[in-house]
Protein backbone atom coordinates (compact mmCIF):
# COMPACT_ATOMS: atom_id res chain seq x y z
CA UNK A 1 0.00 0.00 0.00
CA UNK A 2 2.70 2.50 1.01
CA UNK A 3 4.87 1.63 -2.12
CA UNK A 4 1.96 2.42 -4.31
CA UNK A 5 1.64 5.35 -2.69
CA UNK A 6 5.18 6.19 -3.31
CA UNK A 7 5.32 4.98 -7.01
CA UNK A 8 2.04 7.44 -7.26
CA UNK A 9 3.66 10.49 -6.21
CA UNK A 10 6.81 9.28 -8.01
CA UNK A 11 4.68 8.93 -11.12
CA UNK A 12 2.69 12.80 -10.59
CA UNK A 13 6.29 14.18 -10.50
CA UNK A 14 7.49 12.84 -13.56
CA UNK A 15 4.24 13.42 -15.61
CA UNK A 16 3.37 16.94 -14.71
CA UNK A 17 6.28 18.66 -15.54
CA UNK A 18 6.08 16.65 -19.01
CA UNK A 19 2.38 17.54 -19.94
CA UNK A 20 3.04 21.07 -18.71
CA UNK A 21 5.92 21.63 -20.63
CA UNK A 22 4.77 19.56 -23.55
CA UNK A 23 1.05 21.93 -23.81
CA UNK A 24 2.96 25.54 -22.99
CA UNK A 25 5.62 27.25 -24.92
CA UNK A 26 7.88 28.71 -22.11
CA UNK A 27 9.31 31.60 -24.64
CA UNK A 28 5.40 32.77 -24.85
CA UNK A 29 4.10 31.94 -21.06
CA UNK A 30 5.00 34.16 -18.43
CA UNK A 31 4.05 31.24 -16.05
CA UNK A 32 7.62 29.36 -15.89
CA UNK A 33 9.85 31.04 -13.62
CA UNK A 34 12.70 32.91 -14.26
CA UNK A 35 16.31 31.58 -13.95
CA UNK A 36 17.22 34.04 -10.97
CA UNK A 37 21.18 33.89 -11.36
CA UNK A 38 19.91 35.75 -14.99
CA UNK A 39 17.39 37.91 -13.12
CA UNK A 40 20.36 39.13 -10.79
CA UNK A 41 23.74 39.61 -13.12
CA UNK A 42 22.13 39.48 -16.76
CA UNK A 43 24.65 36.69 -17.59
CA UNK A 44 23.23 33.40 -18.31
CA UNK A 45 23.83 30.70 -15.77
CA UNK A 46 24.73 27.04 -16.88
CA UNK A 47 20.67 26.04 -16.70
CA UNK A 48 19.56 28.96 -18.75
CA UNK A 49 17.37 27.67 -21.77
CA UNK A 50 16.44 24.25 -20.20
CA UNK A 51 13.00 24.69 -19.64
CA UNK A 52 12.50 25.84 -23.70
CA UNK A 53 14.95 23.13 -24.57
CA UNK A 54 12.56 20.24 -22.77
CA UNK A 55 9.74 21.58 -24.67
CA UNK A 56 11.92 21.71 -27.69
CA UNK A 57 12.67 18.10 -27.24
CA UNK A 58 9.07 17.04 -26.39
CA UNK A 59 8.37 18.39 -29.64
CA UNK A 60 11.37 16.46 -31.40
CA UNK A 61 13.07 19.50 -32.34
CA UNK A 62 16.49 18.51 -31.10
CA UNK A 63 18.65 21.38 -33.24
CA UNK A 64 16.52 23.41 -31.83
CA UNK A 65 16.78 22.34 -28.25
CA UNK A 66 20.64 22.12 -29.07
CA UNK A 67 20.17 25.49 -29.93
CA UNK A 68 18.95 26.91 -26.61
CA UNK A 69 20.68 24.78 -23.83
CA UNK A 70 23.20 22.69 -25.66
CA UNK A 71 24.88 21.27 -22.16
CA UNK A 72 21.41 19.86 -21.17
CA UNK A 73 20.06 18.01 -24.36
CA UNK A 74 24.31 16.43 -23.80
CA UNK A 75 23.69 15.95 -20.18
CA UNK A 76 20.21 13.95 -20.65
CA UNK A 77 21.97 10.85 -22.07
CA UNK A 78 24.71 11.02 -19.26
CA UNK A 79 22.22 11.58 -16.49
CA UNK A 80 20.11 7.97 -18.11
CA UNK A 81 22.94 6.15 -18.16
CA UNK A 82 24.55 7.09 -14.34
CA UNK A 83 20.54 6.00 -13.51
CA UNK A 84 20.45 3.06 -15.34
CA UNK A 85 23.42 1.78 -13.81
CA UNK A 86 22.98 2.28 -10.59
CA UNK A 87 19.11 1.45 -9.99
CA UNK A 88 18.40 -1.12 -13.28
CA UNK A 89 21.32 -3.23 -12.70
CA UNK A 90 23.58 -1.74 -15.60
CA UNK A 91 26.65 -2.05 -13.00
CA UNK A 92 26.48 -6.04 -12.93
CA UNK A 93 26.14 -6.05 -16.91
CA UNK A 94 28.71 -3.38 -17.77
CA UNK A 95 31.00 -3.24 -14.51
CA UNK A 96 33.73 -1.01 -16.00
CA UNK A 97 31.16 1.70 -17.03
CA UNK A 98 30.19 3.07 -13.68
CA UNK A 99 34.24 3.83 -12.50
CA UNK A 100 35.08 4.75 -15.91
CA UNK A 101 32.05 7.59 -16.42
CA UNK A 102 31.35 8.29 -12.39
CA UNK A 103 34.63 7.90 -11.23
CA UNK A 104 36.85 10.64 -9.45
CA UNK A 105 38.26 12.15 -12.85
CA UNK A 106 34.59 11.98 -14.89
CA UNK A 107 33.28 14.38 -12.04
CA UNK A 108 36.17 16.77 -12.17
CA UNK A 109 35.98 16.74 -16.28
CA UNK A 110 32.20 17.13 -15.91
CA UNK A 111 32.49 20.16 -13.73
CA UNK A 112 35.13 21.70 -16.21
CA UNK A 113 32.79 21.53 -19.03
CA UNK A 114 30.16 23.03 -16.86
CA UNK A 115 32.51 25.67 -16.26
CA UNK A 116 33.37 26.35 -19.36
CA UNK A 117 30.15 26.15 -20.94
CA UNK A 118 28.78 28.90 -18.41
CA UNK A 119 32.11 31.26 -19.48
CA UNK A 120 31.56 30.09 -22.93
CA UNK A 121 28.00 30.88 -23.56
CA UNK A 122 28.33 34.42 -22.01
CA UNK A 123 31.49 35.57 -23.75
CA UNK A 124 30.58 33.90 -27.22
CA UNK A 125 26.58 33.45 -27.86
CA UNK B 1 48.81 -1.54 22.31
CA UNK B 2 46.52 -0.83 19.59
CA UNK B 3 44.13 1.93 19.40
CA UNK B 4 40.55 0.28 18.60
CA UNK B 5 37.53 1.99 16.42
CA UNK B 6 34.19 0.15 17.85
CA UNK B 7 30.83 0.32 16.61
CA UNK B 8 28.33 1.23 18.68
CA UNK B 9 24.39 -0.34 19.28
CA UNK B 10 23.21 2.43 17.24
CA UNK B 11 25.91 1.31 14.36
CA UNK B 12 27.57 4.62 14.92
CA UNK B 13 31.83 4.42 14.44
CA UNK B 14 33.51 5.23 18.20
CA UNK B 15 37.07 5.63 18.40
CA UNK B 16 40.00 5.62 18.84
CA UNK B 17 40.30 3.62 22.24
CA UNK B 18 43.05 1.55 24.00
CA UNK B 19 42.12 -2.04 25.10
CA UNK B 20 42.08 -0.64 28.90
CA UNK B 21 39.49 2.64 27.98
CA UNK B 22 37.64 0.12 25.63
CA UNK B 23 37.04 -1.73 29.44
CA UNK B 24 34.74 0.94 30.46
CA UNK B 25 32.59 1.19 26.99
CA UNK B 26 29.30 -0.01 26.67
CA UNK B 27 31.37 -3.28 24.30
CA UNK B 28 29.76 -6.75 24.38
CA UNK B 29 31.25 -10.13 22.79
CA UNK B 30 29.70 -9.39 19.57
CA UNK B 31 30.89 -6.06 18.88
CA UNK B 32 32.58 -5.17 16.04
CA UNK B 33 36.01 -3.44 16.73
CA UNK B 34 39.04 -2.56 13.80
CA UNK B 35 42.22 -1.46 14.36
CA UNK B 36 45.47 -1.33 12.14
CA UNK B 37 46.18 -3.69 10.55
CA UNK B 38 42.90 -5.27 10.36
CA UNK B 39 41.57 -6.49 6.79
CA UNK B 40 37.76 -6.19 8.71
CA UNK B 41 36.10 -5.63 11.27
CA UNK B 42 35.74 -8.68 14.10
CA UNK B 43 33.78 -9.15 16.83
CA UNK B 44 35.87 -8.07 20.13
CA UNK B 45 35.98 -11.90 21.39
CA UNK B 46 37.98 -12.62 18.80
CA UNK B 47 40.60 -10.14 19.49
CA UNK B 48 43.11 -11.56 21.82
CA UNK B 49 44.16 -8.35 23.27
CA UNK B 50 40.37 -7.84 24.37
CA UNK B 51 40.05 -10.97 25.59
CA UNK B 52 40.18 -9.81 29.06
CA UNK B 53 37.38 -7.20 28.58
CA UNK B 54 34.96 -10.45 28.77
CA UNK B 55 36.47 -12.28 31.60
CA UNK B 56 36.32 -11.51 35.48
CA UNK B 57 39.62 -13.13 36.44
CA UNK B 58 41.23 -10.82 33.62
CA UNK B 59 44.65 -12.16 32.43
CA UNK B 60 43.58 -16.03 33.05
CA UNK B 61 41.97 -16.37 29.34
CA UNK B 62 44.84 -13.91 28.19
CA UNK B 63 47.06 -16.19 28.28
CA UNK B 64 45.30 -18.76 26.74
CA UNK B 65 44.38 -16.77 23.48
CA UNK B 66 45.97 -17.66 20.56
CA UNK B 67 49.03 -15.85 19.67
CA UNK B 68 47.93 -12.35 17.18
CA UNK B 69 49.36 -13.82 14.27
CA UNK B 70 47.28 -17.09 14.30
CA UNK B 71 45.17 -16.32 11.13
CA UNK B 72 42.04 -17.38 12.12
CA UNK B 73 41.72 -13.87 14.32
CA UNK B 74 41.76 -11.66 11.53
CA UNK B 75 40.11 -14.04 8.64
CA UNK B 76 36.52 -14.39 10.91
CA UNK B 77 33.73 -15.83 7.63
CA UNK B 78 34.37 -16.39 4.76
CA UNK B 79 35.07 -12.45 3.59
CA UNK B 80 38.59 -11.97 3.81
CA UNK B 81 38.91 -8.73 2.69
CA UNK B 82 36.65 -6.13 3.68
CA UNK B 83 34.58 -4.65 0.91
CA UNK B 84 35.49 -0.94 -0.21
CA UNK B 85 32.64 0.86 1.33
CA UNK B 86 30.14 2.94 -1.53
CA UNK B 87 31.47 5.84 -2.64
CA UNK B 88 28.43 7.43 -3.39
CA UNK B 89 30.40 9.17 -6.52
CA UNK B 90 27.40 8.90 -8.98
CA UNK B 91 24.99 10.10 -6.83
CA UNK B 92 27.29 13.14 -6.22
CA UNK B 93 27.20 13.61 -9.57
CA UNK B 94 23.63 13.51 -10.29
CA UNK B 95 23.31 15.93 -7.47
CA UNK B 96 25.61 18.60 -9.07
CA UNK B 97 24.71 18.61 -12.40
CA UNK B 98 20.87 18.38 -11.76
CA UNK B 99 20.85 22.53 -9.96
CA UNK B 100 23.11 23.06 -12.51
CA UNK B 101 21.19 22.71 -15.89
CA UNK B 102 18.08 23.67 -13.70
CA UNK B 103 19.26 26.82 -12.72
CA UNK B 104 19.40 26.30 -9.59
CA UNK B 105 23.78 26.41 -9.24
CA UNK B 106 23.57 27.12 -5.40
CA UNK B 107 22.96 23.89 -4.42
CA UNK B 108 25.34 22.10 -6.45
CA UNK B 109 27.84 22.81 -4.19
CA UNK B 110 26.13 20.30 -2.11
CA UNK B 111 27.12 17.64 -4.73
CA UNK B 112 30.37 19.14 -5.11
CA UNK B 113 31.00 18.53 -1.19
CA UNK B 114 29.03 15.00 -2.03
CA UNK B 115 31.94 14.62 -5.12
CA UNK B 116 34.89 15.60 -2.55
CA UNK B 117 33.73 12.80 0.51
CA UNK B 118 33.38 10.38 -2.66
CA UNK B 119 36.82 10.28 -3.61
CA UNK B 120 38.28 10.77 -0.27
CA UNK B 121 36.41 7.23 -0.10
CA UNK B 122 38.24 5.08 -2.65
CA UNK B 123 41.86 7.09 -1.99
CA UNK B 124 41.42 6.02 1.91
CA UNK B 125 40.06 2.75 1.00
CA UNK B 126 43.46 1.79 -0.86
CA UNK B 127 45.86 3.84 1.84
CA UNK B 128 44.06 1.02 4.42
CA UNK B 129 42.46 3.59 6.23
CA UNK B 130 39.25 1.22 6.62
CA UNK B 131 37.66 3.51 9.09
CA UNK B 132 37.71 6.75 7.63
CA UNK B 133 36.78 5.38 4.46
CA UNK B 134 33.25 4.12 6.03
CA UNK B 135 33.38 7.56 7.45
CA UNK B 136 34.14 9.45 4.27
CA UNK B 137 31.51 7.04 2.34
CA UNK B 138 28.54 8.39 5.43
CA UNK B 139 29.29 12.01 4.74
CA UNK B 140 29.36 11.90 0.79
CA UNK B 141 25.87 9.79 1.07
CA UNK B 142 24.77 11.96 3.75
CA UNK B 143 25.30 15.32 1.18
CA UNK B 144 23.82 13.61 -1.59
CA UNK B 145 20.40 12.66 0.43
CA UNK B 146 20.49 16.65 1.30
CA UNK B 147 20.81 17.99 -1.93
CA UNK B 148 18.22 15.16 -3.52
CA UNK B 149 15.69 16.00 -0.65
CA UNK B 150 16.32 20.01 -1.65
CA UNK B 151 16.04 19.21 -5.64
CA UNK B 152 12.53 17.01 -4.95
CA UNK B 153 11.17 19.45 -3.06
CA UNK B 154 12.46 22.53 -5.32
CA UNK B 155 10.43 20.44 -7.77
CA UNK B 156 7.64 20.00 -6.30
CA UNK B 157 6.96 23.59 -5.02
CA UNK B 158 8.09 24.75 -8.26
CA UNK B 159 5.12 22.38 -10.05
CA UNK B 160 2.83 24.38 -7.22
CA UNK B 161 3.70 27.22 -8.10
CA UNK B 162 3.26 27.07 -11.76
CA UNK B 163 -0.38 25.12 -11.03
CA UNK B 164 -1.38 27.78 -9.01
CA UNK B 165 -0.49 30.99 -11.88
CA UNK B 166 -2.66 28.38 -13.98
CA UNK B 167 -5.44 28.31 -11.53
CA UNK B 168 -5.25 32.57 -11.22
CA UNK B 169 -4.85 33.30 -14.89
CA UNK B 170 -7.82 31.00 -15.32
CA UNK B 171 -9.19 28.87 -17.78
CA UNK B 172 -9.59 31.86 -19.88
CA UNK B 173 -5.92 32.37 -19.99
CA UNK B 174 -5.02 28.75 -20.73
CA UNK B 175 -7.35 29.16 -23.65
CA UNK B 176 -5.16 32.06 -25.22
CA UNK B 177 -1.86 30.08 -23.65
CA UNK B 178 -2.96 27.14 -25.66
CA UNK B 179 -3.93 29.09 -28.81
CA UNK B 180 -0.77 30.37 -28.38
CA UNK B 181 1.24 28.05 -28.23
Amino acid sequence: MQKKVWIGALGILFVAPIVLYFFFDPKQNEIFPRCLFLSLTGYECPGCGSQRAIHDLLHLRILSAFHENALFVILIPYIALGIYLEFFGGKKRFPKLLPLFFGKWAAVLILLLILLFWVGRNVVF
Amino acid sequence: MNQYFYIDSEGKQKGTFSPESLKNEAIKRETLVWTQGMEQWVRADEVPELQFIFSDAPGATYTQAVPPSAGATFTHGNAAVQPMPKTYMMESILATILPFILCGCIFSLLGIVGIVNASKVEQLYRSGAYAEAEEASRQAKLWAKVAMWIGIIGAILTILLIVGIIMFVGFAGIGTALSAA
